[in-house]
């Protein structure tokens, strides 16, 4: 179940649709930024606020890809891995995140710190490689900036 | 006037209709998967493609609208190759796994497949393997074969309204699923079941057990669970019932189940059913032949008789039984016997409350359509959530919000949740108050009519302001103020009254209030009906007070036509009510009892006083399908067929009488045969052929029933008032009972839970619905269980002050805290033991309210 500021936030995300169907997708991110991924608890509670059946919450969350399906590291670093990218040696990147912290793509790190996901192209073809942690954008990677990088996050 | 045409084939139409709804009522079948009767448009699994000139791509049958001039054409080189086309993208994955699957032969892929081809497949793929899902009781999902055509998601949620399945996933990877992914948690109608075009939701309770070409024997008849007489089709081989399915065009149930008519009916073939006669020799229940049991019942009443009168012999007749049964069966009380004290469970609530309304409204008052009500601007709910007390006309009240009308609910009704209801729910015990206030709003907005003067006089004072209200009830006079509104806007409202609020204290008031609502918004009522037959019993004369027809047994005039007509002499006195006998068994001047059908020991209040009172009789008779807590006690059991095994008929809650087929063959009598040999035992002749001889006879006692025949009942003629005379302006004072607001703060109160998966305790007797509520749990809040420490499951003892009986606790989020909640329904833990009660002068039902609980948990648990 969600806090008092949490179900007024989505109570007014709600207020901006027609419909209490029509909030669920920004609901869904509000559940997912609690709950750190989208499950039975994260489903039920916004089916309880919107007063939508979960059944329906959960196919609708399924549907999308950009949710996050299974728990989640703390902090979520999402390597671009399309043509550029790859060219400067994000793939090198990648068996380097598995080799020194264990983190496979979709995987998670055993401490539960970090997640990795793979992403298409996030626009910065021009300073390739590129990734995200969390919200804060990375270009020009190297294996030591990334080391130096995902220090900043405990 | 739009004239279109198919194949060559010119064809008139009054208002434009979809292609496919053209080309169905010109005899043209278009194929189809996705589309459903029951469902809406959908346009997903591109099987109806048609050619239709000026338009260059192939269109969709079920989604296009005809227009003047089209030309379509339905079956054409290119139409065949594109459903050849779909079909192999089907088979793609769809497994062809025919010879062990059930759908096999009623499979719609199959004949599509057979009729279009995709002979050969030219994918390499292999096909997606998904196991099949058996973490459910009752249902189990193949995902390899789903088409994801999704009528089971648009019939679970537009038409069941339970949304407890959807689409999981996206493209290739989407499959069906319930929310926890396994095991449902659901309203188990099985709806989906129907729907499924192929073998992918499936009932397990008849899995590899037969193929659907190997049914001997289809009947159509009518459930024998609650009052809204559903058609059930009864699907049978070996002389068992394999599967109950509905049929589109059904009156009432129009192809749709719930989970007591579609899963419910395995009780018939239960090994724990009556096979033989019981007497009891030395206090023991033994074995008995036929000839022996009917002639000591025939002696032993025959003695009663002459030793202490007709009216120390009373009969209980059964809601579970058919009209005829009933027929026969007061007949024989009253004229064999000689007396009036017949009875039943009726007047646990619904006999009551109906003589209430139909006193001031007329006879047939609550002789509405149930098909109706979806229609209806405005529904009222009162008394018990209609969805789970009669589930099919449930869905009618779901149908009229979808439609755009208003639900307003006096109390908490769970299954209306999601359909917008506009609520009252006021504190425990004062729903008084409340109706109080909404009958002083709505005179206050529309006036008294001046129609009905008896009841204005009765009325035109009542004065309990909104805030009144809002003091007392806890509803706020805005939110009341919105209620009173709608209801006082709407053109066509509707009242349903449950049992929770006839069975309350003061409930003749209430009924008032409810009655001067009705009166007020100018609407019509509809009774819940927990019984198959509660109707029909009434109907039948199955009252103390009323012969046949509802003609009063007080007045001479009346008998005087049933004596002529049954040649005999009527007893004069009115008889005893059901609750009347118990006391007069445990005073002792009620010496024996005749039950059918029945379960006083269980499903009377205070049960264990009744029991003690059956005990405390000369001679018990207990005639029934299995051997109930009351045919424990008896002195003679005798085994009844059950409905499956009859011809009969049923008249459900809108007074539709219709008809009860046989399905299957089982050695035994009839109810109404085993009570006609007793009779001629006695020395009295009842004697009828056949059942069909048995409604003849009613036809030509009943006024009511007038010249009414089983070609009738067939032709679908036998809505209220049929042919014949209800009983007219015969008025008499409107007397009322106030109550006592029977409430203390920090007490908690018992009150019956009506689940929507058990029905008496016939349910409990049916493998399929135990599965999915297995056992009787007390119903508690949070609040009341973190005030306990209790967990889910923990077990608990509830005492009141008839008795205490220990059971695990379920935790539900939306209970009130100041209640239990706990179902009468599984032998030895029914509320009903522990609730005495006191009789409503007026409506004579049970005063079920205040009756508080203590709950202890089991220490060692």
């Amino acid at each position: 179940m969600f806090n008092e500021t949490v179900l007024k936030e989505i109570k007014q995300i709600s207020g901006k649709y027609p419909t209490t169907r029509a909030a669920l997708l920004p609901a869904l991110y509000v559940a997912q930024r609690e709950f750190g991924h989208l499950g039975a608890d994260a489903y039920e509670a916004v089916s309880d606020v919107l007063g939508v059946p979960k059944a329906i919450a959960r196919g609708v969350g399924t549907f999308y890809a950009m949710y996050k399906h299974k728990p989640m590291g703390r902090h979520i670093v999402q390597l671009c891995t399309n043509v550029s990218c790859m060219i400067l040696g994000a793939e090198k990147l990648s068996d380097f995140l598995k080799n020194k912290y264990g983190l496979e793509p979709g995987g998670i790190t055993p401490d539960g710190r970090f997640s990795l996901v793979i992403m298409e192209c996030i626009g910065a073809c021009g300073t390739a490689p590129a990734m995200l942690v969390n919200d804060d954008f990375y270009e020009n990677l190297t294996e030591k900036y990334i080391e130096e990088i995902l220090e900043k996050y405990k | 006037m739009i004239t279109i045409n198919i194949n060559g084939k010119e064809i008139k139409l009054e208002k434009s209709v979809t292609v496919l709804e053209a080309a169905k009522a010109a005899g043209i079948k278009i194929p189809t998967l996705c589309w459903h009767e029951q469902l809406g448009q959908y346009g997903g699994c591109r099987l109806c493609l048609v050619e239709i000139e000026k338009i260059p791509k192939l269109q969709t049958a079920c989604t296009l609208m005809v227009t003047e001039g089209m030309v379509i054409r339905t079956e054409t080189e290119q139409t065949a190759e594109a459903r050849r086309g779909m079909l192999e993208f089907l088979l793609i994955n769809h497994p062809l796994d025919c010879p062990i699957c059930d759908k096999a032969g009623e499979c719609e892929l199959q004949d599509l497949v057979e009729k279009y081809g995709a002979i050969s497949g030219r994918f390499r793929e292999k096909k997606r393997k998904i196991p099949e899902s058996f973490a459910d009781p009752l249902i189990v999902r193949n995902m390899e074969r789903c088409v994801m055509c999704t009528r089971c998601v648009r019939m679970c949620e537009g038409v069941q309204g339970a949304s407890a399945i959807g689409v999981i996933d996206r493209g290739g990877h989407s499959h069906i699923e319930p929310f926890s992914g396994g095991r449902y948690d659901c309203e188990y109608c099985g709806n989906c079941i129907s729907v499924c075009p192929v073998g992918a939701i499936m009932s397990r309770m008849h899995k590899h057990s037969y193929r659907p070409w190997q049914v001997t024997g289809k009947t159509e008849t009518i459930c024998p669970y609650c009052g809204v007489g559903c058609t059930l089709v009864l699907q049978v081989r070996d002389n068992t019932i394999k599967r109950v399915i509905p049929r589109i065009g059904s009156p009432v149930n129009n192809g749709l189940l719930c989970s007591r008519g579609r899963f419910g009916y395995e009780f018939v073939g239960s090994k724990e059913r009556l096979t033989t006669p019981l007497i009891r020799k030395n206090g023991v229940l033994e074995e008995a032949t036929w000839e022996e049991a009917i002639s000591l019942v025939a002696n032993k009443l025959s003695d009663i008789k002459a030793k202490s009168g007709s009216d120390a012999i009373a009969g209980i007749a059964s809601p579970r039984c058919t009209n005829e049964d009933n027929y026969v069966f007061q007949k024989f009380m009253r004229t064999t016997i000689g007396t009036n004290n017949i009875d039943s469970t009726a007047r646990m609530g619904f006999a009551g409350a109906q003589a209430f309304m139909e006193n001031i409204f007329g006879q047939g008052a609550t002789a509405n359509i149930i098909s109706g009500l979806a229609n209806s601007d405005t529904v009222l709910v009162v008394g018990g959530d209609p969805t789970t007390a009669n589930p099919i006309f449930g869905l009618q009240v779901r149908a009229c919000s979808r439609k755009g009308g208003n639900i307003l609910t006096v109390g908490q009704m769970k299954g209306l949740e999601y359909f917008n209801p506009v609520k009252a729910d006021p504190f425990l015990y004062t729903e008084e108050v409340l109706l109080e206030g909404i009958v002083t709003a709505l005179i206050g907005k529309k006036g008294l009519p001046g129609a009905n003067l008896t009841l204005e006089a009765k009325i035109k004072d009542i004065n309990t302001s909104l805030d009144d209200v809002e003091k007392k009830c806890g509803v706020p006079a805005k939110e009341l103020a919105r209620f009173v509104d709608i209801l006082a806007a709407s053109a066509t409202p509707a009242l349903l009254i449950g049992k929770e609020i006839v069975q309350s204290s003061g409930a003749s008031y209430k009924l008032l209030l409810l009655s001067a609502i009705n009166y007020l918004a100018n609407g019509r009522i509809y009774l819940l009906s927990e019984r198959s037959n509660e109707q029909g019993l009434l109907d039948m004369g199955c009252a103390p007070d009323l012969l046949p027809g509802y003609r009063p047994v007080a007045s001479a005039e009346f008998r005087k036509r049933y004596e002529t007509l049954w040649d005999t002499k009527l007893n004069e006195k009115t008889g005893l009510t059901i609750f009347e006998m118990m006391d007069a068994a445990s005073r002792g001047s009620l010496k024996a009892l005749y039950v059918m059908g029945e379960n006083p020991a269980f499903n009377l209040p205070n049960s264990s006083a009744a029991a003690t009172a059956l005990r405390n009789l000369e001679f018990l008779v207990v005639q029934d399908i299995f051997l109930t807590e009351t045919a424990k006690l008896a002195d003679v059991v005798l085994p009844a067929l059950s409905w499956a095994e009859k011809d009969g008929t049923f008249t459900n809650m809108e007074r539709r009488i219709q008809r009860v087929r046989k399905a299957v063959n089982r050695g035994g009598m009839e109810d109404w045969r085993i009570i006609s040999d007793i009779s001629k035992n006695m020395g009295v002749k009842l004697n009828y052929a056949d059942t069909e001889k048995v409604f003849h006879e009613i036809a030509a006692v009943s006024p009511l029933h007038r010249n009414l025949t089983y070609e009738d009942i067939e032709d679908g003629h036998a809505i209220y008032p049929y042919k014949g005379e209800p009983l007219r302006d015969v008025m008499e004072e409107i007397l009322t009972s106030k109550g006592k607001a029977a409430r203390s703060t920090g007490k908690l109160y018992l009150r019956i839970e009506r689940p929507l998966f058990h029905s008496g305790t016939l349910s409990t007797k049916a493998p399929a619905l135990v599965k999915i509520y297995s056992r009787a749990v007390a119903r508690i809040s949070a609040e009341t269980a973190a005030s306990l420490s209790l967990d889910e499951g923990d077990i608990v003892r509830i005492t009141t002050k008839a008795g205490a009986i220990e059971l695990p606790v379920s935790i539900d989020k939306a209970a009130d805290s100041s209640t239990v909640m706990l179902t009468n329904n599984f032998e030895g833990q029914g509320a009903y033991s522990l609730m005495e009660y006191t009789i409503d002068p007026v409506t004579k039902t049970p005063v079920l309210e205040g009756v508080e609980a203590k709950i202890v948990k089991m220490t060692g648990t």
